[in-house]
């Protein structure tokens, strides 16, 4: 069964479809490899083998019938509250039904556990989170990636063959980039978000596949959408790439793989790359930060701002009453900015099909202190990662990460944007990229996984 | 004025403003996180946004409706 374990997502769900695979056996496996890969992660908050097993016995036949999936501490259970990753999530939280559990459990899937999270949802590294940090499994002193940190490192491990985490300002890309795997931030409003305690104010967030590769990402991406991904011919690619700090005040390594991860994408479609203008992109990742930051306001009082949760991290405290003291001019602005950029992209994809950057602009940093080296100086990562991630939660696009390469053996993303509703483009244009780099990158186990493939073997 | 100074009297005004209290801590990564944010801020309330389109609830699901 510890073959299967390794397999793909689609293998997995190809062969219990098939008779070759016991799901039964299958979750039991994937339960006891949590027990052993777990501890040295903390990616998985919380497994319930009763509601797993009661969730496979009613399993309708599906897609992905009988396959395991881990889900994000940002949805509720039926038999579970979600937490957000915090102490106290000033907002209300209560088990229930949520859209992406509806979806996978009419898809026949088995949700085996919690994904850890950055506390609430305020971070792109995973550094933070009531149950203490997520470890990336190529280094489990460096951050995975936020705030779908513990989902990312699931996957990564090999936990499980997919996730499911949520992206409100580069949620699902940074820990794809951070933990070496394909992340999906689709276009908004296109995947299931019912339940989510932010669903009726937020204008960023969205639920979206982790997995180790874009196929895999399509099949959980299409339960997520309640519609087929259905893969297209890529056509006459044209490649758009912006000369900006997005693009260049970046790691020199991050840089020539990326480069050469475009180059690579354009030798296998033939495409055409371009240059485009792109201006204001750092107001723009403000914005966004902006817009998420005050949307989030609606559960905040004085009064509830005195009497947080002392498990809350002090700089979750501190942040939340920041938040307070962020002018309403400035929320105005951001939203003529949004304006502005979502005017700006739709220009850009009347000559561009993608815009193509680096996703995070360095390698995971340090668990203890997550700061990133740049051309431009040290900044934090939080800083640094919302410059290439914002603009697609800003305007509404969707936008994937793909692995393309290691340094001092870290992951390295390449960030595909495309226009709205051309979630299945970026897909079929991942999948090329897997073809011109002979799918090195995303067949690549972390240390972790190598190390316990040999141990279990 | 630098930042910080002008910070050293908006944070505790502004805090006290809300009636809102805050150990040394919390105000230490107030301080950090105004210290980050307000200068872009101020070049973002700066910036010339005349050219863009208004958007009355926009539906992020798709590009901008040109009127």
């Amino acid at each position: 069964m510890s073959g299967l374990l390794d397999r793909r997502l689609r293998a997995q769900a190809a062969a219990i479809a098939a008779g070759e695979a016991d799901p039964a056996e299958l979750l039991e496996a994937t339960l006891e490899r949590i027990e052993q890969r777990n501890p040295a992660l903390n990616a998985i908050v919380a497994t319930f083998p009763e509601q797993s097993r009661e969730m496979l016995a009613a399993a309708p036949a599906g897609p992905l019938h009988g396959v395991p999936i881990v889900i994000k501490d940002e949805w509720p259970l039926p038999w579970r509250a979600q937490r957000f990753g915090a102490a106290e999530m000033l907002a209300p939280s209560a088990p229930g039904e949520s859209g992406p559990y509806r979806a996978l459990r009419d898809a026949g899937a088995t949700i085996v556990g919690v994904g850890n999270m950055h506390e609430l949802g305020a971070g792109s590294t995973g550094n933070v989170s009531v149950y203490g940090p997520a470890r990336n499994p190529w280094n489990t002193e460096r951050c995975p990636g936020g705030s779908s940190s513990g989902p990312a490192a699931a996957v990564a491990a090999r936990l499980v063959a997919g996730a499911v985490g949520a992206d409100g300002v580069g949620s699902i890309r940074y820990p794809a980039a951070y933990c070496g795997l394909t992340g999906l931030k689709p276009t908004f409003g296109r995947s299931a978000m019912e339940g989510h305690h932010m669903a009726a104010v937020s204008t960023t967030i969205v639920s979206g596949p982790l997995c180790a590769d874009a196929a895999d990402c399509r099949l959980l991406g299409s339960v997520l959408f309640g519609e087929e991904l259905v893969a297209g011919d890529l056509g006459r690619l044209r490649i758009g790439v912006v000369r900006d700090l997005v693009s260049e005040d970046v790691a020199p390594e991050v840089r020539v793989a990326c480069e050469n991860a475009i180059e690579a994408l354009r030798e296998e479609t033939g495409a055409e790359v371009r240059e485009i203008e792109l201006a204001d992109l750092d107001p723009a990742a403000l914005a966004t930060v902006l817009i998420a930051n005050t949307e989030g306001l609606s559960g905040l009082s004085p009064s509830r701002l005195n009497d947080l949760d002392p498990e809350l991290s002090p700089i979750g405290r501190g942040l939340l009453k920041y938040r307070m003291l962020l002018p309403a001019a400035a929320s105005v602005k951001a939203h003529q900015v949004r304006a502005l950029m979502r005017q700006r992209v739709a220009a850009a994809f009347e000559d561009v099909d993608l815009i193509a950057w680096p996703t995070v602009p360095a390698v995971a940093p340090p668990l203890e202190a997550p700061l990133v080296e740049l051309p431009s100086g040290t900044l934090t990562a939080d800083q640094a990662n919302v410059r290439g991630g914002a603009l697609a939660n800003l305007t509404g696009i969707p936008a994937v990460n793909v692995p393309v390469g290691l340094s001092d053996g870290l992951p390295i993303g390449l960030q595909l944007q495309a226009a709205w509703g051309r979630d299945e483009l970026l897909l079929d244009a991942a999948e090329a990229l897997e073809r011109a780099n002979g799918r090195r990158w995303v067949d690549s186990l972390p240390p972790l996984a190598r190390a316990a493939e040999t141990t279990e073997a | 004025m630098e930042v910080s100074s002008r910070a050293d009297e908006f944070i505790p005004a502004g805090l006290a403003s809300f009636g809102i209290e805050a150990d040394e801590i919390e105000l230490a990564v107030i301080g950090a996180a105004h210290g980050m944010f307000w200068p872009p801020i101020l070049e973002l309330l700066e910036l010339d946004t005349s050219g863009a389109a208004p958007e009355r609830s926009p539906d992020l699901s798709g590009p901008p409706v040109t009127t």
